[in-house]
């Protein structure tokens, strides 16, 4: 094949292909999630339905790495050197260890609708960054830069799963204060010991095990929980859940939120049209993923669960940040001959770095949980889209390189 | 405000969210050490948001964020705040490392597991103990070797058979293993240690660098390492002028491609940026390097780096007959793909001034007339020169080398030029004889660098430990049981961090220990595990 003709197919193995895939895996995926609650007969549909997603899945991550390896050859080069390659090697990771993650450690592949629609989102984002294969100029051709960009890439995939968990968790949260307030009317209906030692439950950290514990019960043995007890193969048990945090808030909250960083479309778009464009298109694509993630809302993980993925991800991601800007700073000494020049993408980086770090600080001494530090934890992956997308698109052309 | 307050965790993220406040400052609007043009050109309202909020801006030290003095406070109060908080956990860490033992737990509860063998309690106490010991557990024995009261009652009343005679004396050992509980606090401890290090490497590194940068001309004497032959020069301020080796720099060519084709993949980008050198060391030792994009060559320590290049044609200039003016000129690259440069004769009376745009490609159109295209390869240079007379102001104001300062001087028209072509405007002969290009190379001394490096092992060793050393703590209690002449063991965990992992290990724990003492698991009295629940619920 002729690189022209590799190109060619890298890119439909991209656009459509891979995107496709990714959102069609995660609606199979989603749709499987929610005959948990249904008949026998819609939960044997459900099995075979995520068993389908799932292969979907492994084509998806097969067309998207077929993607990098085609362009990588297209161009003679690693695949890592521009905005689209690195935010679309991002989703690829962010996807495969997400599912990988799910699948293999915990064992709740029925979550993995969640980390395919998040992926389908950056690849979809990538797409509109879309560059054509091309060789890199020589200054960044050394070995520090893949090794650098790759790690901070990975880390930003990473930190995008804390964000997504974050998110979920405020969801998965709320629903079970709302769960927990039909607990105790539906116990209250007992006897005076039956409210007490239910009440007496509520204040233990235990009280979110049920909501998994009941579930389990009913897929497992096919039977509802205890009669009195709310379970969320109750449909009214479901809208309550889902209604604990208003629909429209949360897409007025989204759009909102996604605006104090998708601005820079507008301000970076060749015309305003085609800023505007996509300004609305990102802001809307991450409406429709929450609005869909709010009507998930009852089939979520516990809040526990969640607020811990989350805790985790983001260390785990706070460490490799930490190692991927050193080796930056190592590619700058060997390139530029200086090692840290407080140029807009090292002091972003920086920054990202030092709101993690405070992140990681206030949970570590127990002052802050929960709500607190989720909402941390998503202000902190606005500072570091805000200060990716800023030092790439906003400030371009300052930092270009010139030396004298 | 005093010490106790600087201890407090609310402080320290306090001063971290000041100092991410600041970054985001310096992220937004450009720095003066950086980009002082841009900054100049926000001052002067030309860009940004106007010269009334850039001023503004200029007054609270925006474009200059980690030079202001703010930015010194806030370091200063961090690193005070750092100590202060550091000094009590290293002490509290030094007492657990030489004094903490983890404490004996002489009634486990019940959903212990129990693992019977037929070992006898004895070198089933020591096998165990060997085995935790293997697997890196700090422990305590306990061999009291009495049984306590509550356990005798409780062993009594399940098993009738027995007396308490024939009970007491049996071997009873207890066994605590701790993990995690060193490490975990020894990393957090090194991972702030490590910023003394970076810090210090940092504020000395200040001290003792030197930057210097200069252009050199293909084939013409290059310069010499020493303190005045720098264009630009930042000398850190213990770092002397005898400090300098004194070798030479010879520029014998440089190469440079580009992809040609506009249709190819990347057309424009350059493939190629090469310059072959030679180095004449003090005591006459001559050798030739190359020097490239990411590969500095490295003499004594000290780095050459190749940053810059442009094109360097060499201009005469005659008045009334008399050569005024004869030099390479170096000319620096525009966005417009002009290179652009000036060449001043204060020889000439009145004074001359050109400024110059070179166009390296720029083919005779169908009309006989070059085109400019602004492409960086030198196949059909083109020289434009805008000729000035009347005072150049030298010495006078501050110039650039690239800029003339028009101020006093009289606008004489344009001309333009091709290599060995001359053109004369009111009496000035202006002759463009030859094309060359000039390399800008930094030349640095940085001691520092390996400290740093130094310094970001540590804090990544102890970031890793900090966050990955899991605090887990075990207790067995081994005792042989008479009735059936075989000993038991009953061991319990616990974990302080990601407790669904610990129920993975300890589930393996127990499979070695019943290997190693040849046991099996009993889980009759409390029944199930904790490990097994686990195991049970994710099924
Ligand atoms: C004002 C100076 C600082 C003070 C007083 C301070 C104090 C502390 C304390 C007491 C802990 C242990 C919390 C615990 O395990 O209970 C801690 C952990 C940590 N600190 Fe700092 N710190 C300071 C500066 C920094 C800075 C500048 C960074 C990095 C940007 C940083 C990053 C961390 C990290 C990553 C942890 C580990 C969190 C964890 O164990 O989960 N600290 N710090």
């Amino acid at each position: 094949m002729t690189q022209i003709q590799l190109a060619e197919w890298s890119r439909v193995l991209y656009s459509p292909t891979t995107i496709l895939l990714y959102f069609a895996a995660a609606f199979v995926y989603l749709y499987a999630l929610t005959t948990t609650v249904g008949r026998v007969k819609d939960r044997v549909r459900g099995r075979r339905a995520q068993q389908a997603a799932g292969v979907v899945t492994v084509l998806g991550l097969t067309a998207h790495i077929a993607h990098e390896i085609f362009r990588g050859l297209a161009q003679d080069r690693l695949p890592l050197g521009n905005m689209f390659e690195v935010t679309s090697l991002m989703a690829l990771v962010g996807v495969g260890a997400g599912v990988g993650y799910l699948q293999f450690v915990r064992k709740r592949p029925e979550l993995n609708g969640f980390v395919l629609l998040a992926g389908g989102l950056l690849v979809a984002f990538a797409g509109l960054m879309y560059a054509e294969p091309g060789p890199l100029m020589p200054i960044l051709d050394t070995w520090w830069r893949p090794f650098h960009v790759s790690l901070l890439v990975a880390a930003m995939g990473i930190f995008a799963a804390g964000f997504v968990f974050h998110g979920l968790y405020l969801l998965s949260e709320r629903a079970e204060q709302v769960r927990l307030v039909m607990t105790e009317s539906s116990a209250g209906a007992a006897t005076t010991t039956a409210t007490a030692t239910v009440s007496g439950a509520i204040v233990a950290p235990q009280v979110r095990i049920p909501r998994d514990a009941a579930r389990d019960a009913t897929t497992a043995a096919g039977t509802p929980g205890e009669p009195d007890a709310p379970t969320i193969a109750d449909p009214s048990v479901r809208s309550a859940m889902r209604q604990a945090t208003s629909p429209f808030k949360l897409g007025i909250g989204m759009f909102l939120g996604t605006a104090t960083v998708s601005w820079v479309f507008i301000v970076a778009g060749d015309t305003t049209a085609v800023g505007v464009g996509r300004f609305l298109g990102i802001n809307i694509a991450m409406v429709a993923a929450a609005l869909i993630a709010w009507w998930f809302t009852p089939f979520l993980p516990s809040a526990q669960t969640l607020d811990g993925l989350a805790h985790r991800t983001i260390a785990f991601a706070f460490v490799m940040w930490t190692v991927g800007t050193i080796a930056g700073a190592m590619w700058a000494e060997q390139s530029w001959g200086r090692f840290w020049g407080w140029d807009p993408k090292e002091t972003g980086a920086f920054l990202t770095w030092v709101v993690y770090a405070g992140y990681l600080h206030g949970r570590a001494t127990r002052g802050v949980r929960g709500r607190l530090a989720a909402w941390i934890g998503i202000g902190a992956f606005v500072v570091l889209m805000g200060t990716y997308l800023i030092a790439n698109y906003v400030i371009v052309g300052l930092h270009s390189y010139a030396g004298l | 405000m005093g010490w106790r307050w600087l201890t407090r965790m609310k402080t320290a993220l306090g001063m971290l969210a000041v100092l991410a406040l600041m970054t985001a400052v310096a992220t937004a609007i450009p720095q003066a050490p950086n980009v002082p043009g841009t900054v100049d050109a926000w001052l002067a309202g030309e860009q940004g948001p106007g010269s009334a909020v850039a001023a503004a801006l200029h007054a609270i030290g925006a474009f200059d964020v980690y030079g202001s003095p703010a930015f010194l406070a806030l370091l200063l109060a961090l690193f005070l705040s750092l100590t202060a908080c550091l000094i009590p956990r290293i002490k509290a860490w030094v007492i657990l490392v030489r004094r903490s033992r983890p404490p004996i737990m002489r009634e486990l509860p019940h959903d212990a597991v129990r693992i019977h063998t037929r070992q006898d309690a004895a070198t089933t106490a020591n096998v165990l103990r060997d085995l935790l010991g293997t697997r890196r557990w700090r422990l305590r024995v306990d061999q009291s070797g009495q049984p306590t009261p509550a356990d005798v009652a409780s062993r009594v009343a399940g098993d009738t058979g027995v007396s308490i005679e024939a009970r007491s004396d049996a071997l009873v050992v207890n066994l605590a293993g701790e993990k995690g509980l060193w490490s975990r606090e020894g990393g957090s401890i090194l991972f702030h240690l490590s910023f003394y290090v970076l810090l210090a490497a940092i504020v000395f590194g200040q001290l003792l660098t030197f930057e210097g940068q200069r252009g050199v001309i293909e084939g013409e004497p290059g310069f010499a390492d020493t303190e005045v032959s720098y264009w630009a020069y930042r000398p850190g301020r213990w770092f002397s002028g005898a400090d300098h080796a004194g070798w030479q720099l010879d520029l014998d060519a440089f190469h440079i491609d580009w992809i040609r084709d506009p249709h190819a993949p990347g057309a424009g980008q350059p493939t190629k940026f090469r310059s072959d050198v030679t180095i004449t060391m003090p005591d006459g030792d001559m050798f030739v390097a190359d020097v490239e994009g990411n590969r500095p060559l490295v003499i004594d320590g000290v780095k050459i780096h190749q940053l810059d290049w442009g094109y360097a044609p060499w201009v005469e200039i005659e008045v009334d007959g008399d050569l005024v003016y004869a030099s390479f000129i170096t000319t620096v690259a525009s966005d417009d793909g002009a290179f652009r440069g000036a060449a001043k004769a204060p020889a000439a009376t009145p004074d001359v001034g050109l400024e110059l745009e070179l166009f390296p490609f720029s083919p005779d159109g169908d009309d006989g007339l070059p085109r400019l295209t602004g492409a960086p390869w030198d196949d059909a240079p083109l020289l434009i020169f805008h000729q000035w007379r009347g005072d150049l102001q030298l010495g006078r104001t501050q110039q650039l080398i690239t800029e003339l300062d028009t101020n006093l001087l009289e606008p004489e028209g344009f001309g333009f030029m091709r290599p060995g072509d001359e053109v004369e405007l009111n009496g000035v002969v202006v002759r463009f004889t030859e094309l060359r290009r000039w390399v800008g190379f930094q030349v640095s001394y940085r001691p520092q660098i390996p400290w740093l490096l130094f310094g970001s092992a540590l804090l990544i060793a102890g970031l890793v430990t900090a966050l990955y050393a899991y605090r887990r703590r075990v207790w067995m209690r081994v005792e042989s049981d008479p009735s059936t002449g075989r000993t038991i063991v009953s061991v319990y965990g616990r974990a302080f961090q990601r407790p669904e992992k610990f129920e993975v290990d300890f589930g393996a724990l127990i499979d070695e220990m019943c290997q190693t003492v040849d046991g099996v698991r009993s889980d009759s009295a409390a029944g199930i595990t904790a490990a097994e629940r686990a195991k049970e619920g994710a099924s």
